[in-house]
């Protein structure tokens, strides 16, 4: 019988060869092709990591996901780092955790209130309304496509107890004054950072200031593992909560295959059960099964090697494409840096001004008639959407400028996948439109 | 903090007490992290190459601080792990770490009056602490320490350093063939209810010395204890 160990390693170098033959070519036409507005980059390294990973047939959580975890943890330079399987259900399970028991009088309690923004994605907003508490929503700056601060600040009642919002398309908000407000107020504070991995604030990588954050590693993010998120603390008790929600609600935090590492599996009292009850089958919450597979892990643990460059292209072509809008002043608003950030840009937002010749809407049907994807920002206005409109929340003050960014704004790609021939293409598109104004 | 696997070798065994072993373990790659108190688990299974499945394994209590490089534990032969141990265990072996485990300290706790209460090698996580400069922070902590005899003391060197470290800190050293055995009642009168008590040593010394505790009118939350089978 043939060595397993000679097989794999020949089936690895196969899977080599097969990335260099279905992948390796760039056929790109102009015109004729899409310009995506995002997409998965990768080499023959995550062909290979997914193929070693199936080989070992562990499939949950396993040598790769410990592998990618300690890379993020590293990175960022964070104690935990919890995988999960979408970066909404990071959110979900950040906020979560948030409500334990195990949090006395501080957890989060049907009825509070949670500052966020409705110029956003449905994630970020969502687990406040699914475990029952009120969002409060704040208008945003026009410019950085984050949270007024002014209007955040006046947005606290006596019934606020956390901040939860995010880094619009990888544009850190002011940290130092949102971490201010919660350290005079004691709130709670998640970073929904899955637009931002790899973002900086004053030095330091977004996502490592709450007392939470969150990662997406879905295709359209700084690096994907299809599927997948992450959830970050430096606090070794939200660490413990997190993980209990994540798998099942249970109270033992071995990973599959592991059993006892706490090494009193059989000598403790939970509840009402029998004293020596099973830790690996207490649950001390209400949870939910979310965790990652090693398959995904495997891919991100190859993408986690090429985030830093990736974020370096997304840099660049963000200039690119200010460049190339920067030439219309007088039609459109471009999007602005917050003071002291280093953001690694999910995309490049423009806004329609109103007093261009065209609406937002015919720029992007004549783009995405040309292969030009674009996007608007997410939701728009939340309090618009039919989930939302008779759901319990409050609007802080106006959300004047959110109703500006529903009606006018949209985005474009910054991904690494995106060529400088992508970059004269749309170019050239953008040309066309503007001057036949 | 993120449990990590560490290849490690053995660096020096000592043997100071028949049948009590200290091991200490340098990185062979990056540096130990764990906060004082953790613990860690040790395979010795020679197969494992730190990819597959984690092999069978055992916990010890790291009693060095974690700003320390090197990793030290100590291991009484009670099973058959522990004698496999002694039998694997030699200066140069490498084996498989992983680490780090256990929440002792940084479960919030009161800091202003600390009572610690230790039984034989149950002293191990609390050096962990003791030699951490964190340990400033505690306020008039106070260390009961039971051993067979004064030949089973072998931590006089990091208690010195405990000292230096804090000044307010009093141990006080309970050898059983001289004194009898740890007395909870005493140590009870002599501290009150208000502090934070830590235990830890044999599983049935750490659940009477609670159940006294709780008898005696101390609340739950108060009592940390670090227990394993």
């Amino acid at each position: 019988m043939a060595d397993h160990k000679q097989l794999r390693k020949e089936i690895l170098e196969k899977t080599k060869e097969f990335y260099q033959a279905r992948f390796g070519e760039n056929n790109y036409s102009p015109g004729k092709s899409r310009v995506n507005y995002a997409g998965r980059v990768f080499d023959e390294q995550e062909l290979m990591n997914a193929v070693d990973a199936s080989l070992d047939f562990w499939l949950t959580e396993g040598r790769y996901s410990e592998q990618f975890s300690e890379k993020i943890a590293d990175y960022l330079g964070v104690d935990n780092v919890l995988l999960t399987v979408s970066g909404s259900s990071a959110n979900l399970l950040a906020f979560a955790s948030l409500t334990s028991e195990k949090l006395g009088d501080k957890r989060l309690k049907p009825g509070d209130e949670v500052i966020s923004v409705a110029a956003g994605f449905p994630a970020t907003v969502t687990p406040i309304i699914q475990y029952g508490l009120v969002p409060v929503f704040v208008d945003v700056d026009q410019e950085t496509y984050n949270i007024n601060i002014e209007q955040a600040k006046k947005a606290i009642t006596d019934k606020t107890r956390c901040i939860f919002i995010a880094h619009t398309l990888g544009n850190p908000f002011d940290l130092d004054a949102i971490m201010e407000i919660a350290k005079e107020h004691n709130l709670w504070v998640i970073e929904d950072n899955c637009d931002a991995f790899g973002s900086k604030y004053k030095g330091k990588y977004t996502g490592t200031f709450g007392h939470l954050s969150t990662i997406s590693f879905y295709p359209a993010h700084h690096i994907t593992t299809g599927e997948g998120g992450a959830v970050i603390t430096n606090d070794a008790q939200l660490a413990r909560i997190v993980r209990s929600f994540r798998d099942w609600g249970r109270d033992c935090y071995c990973m599959g295959g592991e059993n006892n590492t706490c090494g009193k599996r059989f000598s403790q009292q939970f509840g009402n059960l029998p004293f020596g009850y099973d830790h690996k089958y207490v649950y001390s919450e209400i949870g939910y099964n979310l965790k990652m597979t090693d398959i995904q892990a495997a891919i991100g643990s190859a993408q986690m090697d090429k985030l830093e460059i990736f974020g370096e292209k997304r840099k660049e072509n963000f200039r690119k494409h200010y460049r190339i809008f920067s030439k219309y002043p007088q039609f459109f608003s471009l999007p602005k840096a917050t003071e002291g950030a280093d953001p690694s840009w999910f995309a490049f937002i423009v806004t329609v001004k109103e007093s261009a010749p065209f609406k937002r809407d015919e720029i992007t049907n004549y783009l995405n008639s040309k292969l030009i994807e674009t996007r608007n920002l997410f939701a728009g206005n939340m309090t618009k959407q039919p989930a939302f409109v008779d759901k319990k929340w409050r609007i802080a003050d106006n959300l004047d400028v959110t109703d500006r960014i529903m009606n006018n704004t949209f985005f474009l790609g910054t991904y690494p996948g995106l060529t400088d021939e992508m970059f004269s293409y749309i170019e050239k598109t953008v040309d066309e439109f503007v001057t036949s104004f | 903090m993120i449990v990590k696997k560490y290849k490690a070798t053995v660096e020096k065994i000592e043997n100071v007490i028949e049948g009590v072993y200290t091991v200490t373990f340098s990185s062979n790659g990056r540096k130990f992290q764990y906060s004082p108190g953790q613990f860690l688990h040790i395979a010795i299974d020679s197969e494992y190459d730190g990819i597959g499945q984690w092999p069978d394994s055992r916990c010890f209590s790291m009693q060095t601080s974690p700003n320390e490089d090197n990793i030290k534990i100590t291991y009484a032969i009670k099973g058959d792990f522990t004698k496999r141990m002694k039998e694997v265990l030699k200066q140069g072996v490498k084996v498989w770490l992983k680490l780090p485990y256990g929440d002792l300290f940084t479960r919030l706790h009161d800091k202003n009056h600390t009572v610690f209460i230790s039984g034989g090698t149950g002293i191990t996580p609390f050096l962990s602490l003791f030699t951490d400069s964190s340990f400033v922070d505690y306020q008039n902590p106070v260390l009961y320490a039971g051993y067979r005899n004064k030949n089973f003391n072998i931590y006089e060197k990091e208690l010195a350093k405990a000292s230096i470290i804090n000044s307010m800190f009093k141990i006080n050293n309970v050898y059983e063939d001289e004194a009898g055995m740890l007395n909870i009642e005493k140590i009870y009168k002599e501290n009150g209810n208000t502090p934070s008590y830590f235990i830890s040593g044999p599983p049935v010394m750490i659940k009477l010395f609670k159940q006294q505790l709780l008898a005696f009118g101390i609340s739950e939350s108060n009592i940390y204890t670090d227990e394993w089978e």
